[in-house]
């Protein structure tokens, strides 16, 4: 199974994918600075309330760069060999292939959630420093509320990274790209919706469970897969 | 012995066409084996059926005397193939894809990548990545690629695709060697006879999804029908001729001028001489054998189907 992941990024060369990654980051942070600065300076009211708000919107803005960049990700493992025939080349390897595409599956998830929480340790970092310097963002950032965080990055992470692969069971029957792209946007939107609420209950059950269907959903895309002539 | 490869009833029947329907195929161990049919006759269906790529909704395939299960994929690590168009890594260099090859091969020889790209006559410019290659330096490396793990079984669709006449050449010595010194057994699929006729020891004609005859070279070879054709203005003299005064029955005209008698037990000159002293006039007669194309055409001609007429403009 290492062994077929290992094939994939021999085979996928990602390294123009950490380059889009750092360039998604500086785009990040560039915009959040702009915020910081300028909203906050013109009207009364600045524009984060709280550190804790800063790293908030820190999260939801990574969480949803990364669930569409994935989601391109996902479009060139799966899709794109579909589209340049080598599906077929793959799919007459003496490997199963549910395997195959589960290899490809877990470099995405695995993508998703290590680019959201590098995302947000760089992207908090910068701003958490800033601010350190200008001030403007008052009040106290406490440990216990930096933990809490932490928690909630990392489950988040992990929701947004089975979400990202659920644009398979849009794009894969289409063995469409833009497909696959759009759906993820939609996707984007219903994770952040579900942003609001801040129990304890909702930030344990809300990421796990969108991280369920998202699996359950791309393992409904390719759960016929044995059976499925390539033409 | 065993056999490479066997199909029993093989059927493919898509919502709206029936697309392979009751093939029984037999490639025998160590033989080449040419398939032949016209576009669109369900060759490459039948490639794709044993390799696993479609599933058969009829009938039974058999590799190397295994019954094939649907799922089991132990029996690929043995077939070395190239269906269709040859698909790469664009990006990826031509040593790149053969080693990437091997790694889900599960086949672990080095030298047998040099080997292979020597074979093909590839090696120099296996270092440069595949998209700078032309279709035919790809048809090359595909075929390196599939025999770059040593098979027991060479699947080839189609392989003569874009090949210089050089390239053609080599291919056929390739093949024959193959089956010689590795003892590979080898289904090569064509839509023109002249390619094949050369290589192959078995020729199966497919046409509409059936295969119409399975027949080995040599025996047709030796069964070939010879007939001796006779061109004259008055045809229907020599026909009355033929009848009456020498009680042949096994004749044919062909067209206006054209007679040809099957009956060759009468020689050639008793013939010519028998037709000369009738007054019907001659303007040749000649001993002739049926070529193995006219008896392809005459066979996927009597299955009485369209593509008879692509295969004839091919």
């Amino acid at each position: 199974m290492l062994h077929l992941v290992k094939l994939e990024l021999k085979k996928g060369s990602l390294r123009g994918y950490v380059y889009g990654a750092l360039i998604a980051y500086a785009a990040i942070a560039a915009f959040l600075l702009l915020l910081y600065f300028f909203e906050g300076s013109d009207s009364s009211a600045p524009a984060f309330g709280s550190q804790l708000e800063i790293l908030g919107i820190v999260n939801t803005m990574v969480g949803a760069t990364f669930v569409v960049y994935s989601s391109a990700l996902l479009s060139r493992l799966v899709i794109g060999e579909f589209k340049d025939k080598t599906m077929a080349l793959l799919f007459a390897y003496p490997v199963n292939r549910k395997q195959l595409i589960f290899a490809k599956l877990s470099i995405v998830f695995a993508w998703c959630f290590a680019n959201i929480v590098i995302g947000n340790i760089v992207i908090d970092a910068i701003m958490l420093t800033v601010n350190h310097y200008t001030g403007m963002v008052g009040g106290e950032l406490s440990g216990s509320q930096l933990m809490q965080h932490v928690g909630f990055v990392l489950l988040q992470g992990v929701g947004a990274a089975g979400m990202s692969l659920l644009p398979l069971l849009v794009g894969l029957p289409r063995r469409s790209v833009p497909a696959t792209i759009v759906s993820s946007i939609f996707i984007v939107s219903i994770i952040n919706s579900n942003n609001g609420g801040f129990s304890l209950s909702s930030i344990i059950a809300i990421p796990l469970s969108l991280a369920a269907v998202g699996i359950f959903g791309a393992y409904l895309s390719f759960r016929n897969i044995d059976k499925a002539d390539v033409a | 012995m065993v056999d490479a490869v066997r199909t029993q009833m093989l059927t493919k029947h898509y919502r709206a066409a029936d697309v392979v329907t009751n093939v029984n195929l037999t490639v025998k161990k160590g033989e080449i084996y040419g398939f032949l049919g016209p576009n669109g006759a369900g060759k490459s269906t039948v490639m794709k059926m044993l390799l696993g790529l479609v599933r058969p909704t009829g009938g039974e395939v058999e590799l190397f005397g295994e019954k094939l299960i649907p799922g089991s994929v132990e029996h690929l690590k043995r077939i070395g193939h190239l269906i269709e168009t040859p698909a790469f890594y664009e990006r990826m260099t031509a040593r790149e894809n053969l080693e990437l090859h091997a790694e889900y091969m599960g086949y672990h020889v080095r030298e047998s990548i040099d080997e292979a790209l020597q074979m093909v006559q590839l090696l120099g410019v296996e270092g440069k990545p595949v998209k700078q290659f032309s279709l035919g330096m790809k048809q090359r490396l595909a075929i390196a690629r599939a025999i770059s793990t040593r098979p027991e079984l060479l699947l080839l669709d189609e392989p003569i695709n874009g090949l210089d006449p050089e390239g053609i050449q080599l291919m056929r010595g390739l093949f024959r060697r193959l089956r010689d010194e590795w003892g590979i057994s080898i289904l090569i699929s064509s839509h023109l006879l002249s390619e094949i006729e050369q290589v192959a020891d078995t020729i199966g004609v497919i046409d509409g999804g059936r295969l119409l005859k399975e027949v080995s070279l040599e025996e047709l070879r030796a069964s070939k029908t010879d007939y001796i054709e006779i061109t004259t203005a008055q045809a229907s003299l020599a026909a009355y001729v033929l009848t009456e005064k020498l009680g042949l029955e096994r004749f044919k005209q062909i067209g206006e001028r054209t007679l040809r008698v099957y009956d060759t037990h009468v020689p050639q000159e008793t013939l010519s001489k028998t037709l000369i002293l009738n007054e019907v006039p001659i303007e040749s007669i000649n001993r002739r054998h049926h070529t193995l194309e006219e008896y392809f055409f005459d066979m996927v001609k009597g299955g009485d189907n369209h593509a008879a007429s692509r295969q004839a403009g091919a």
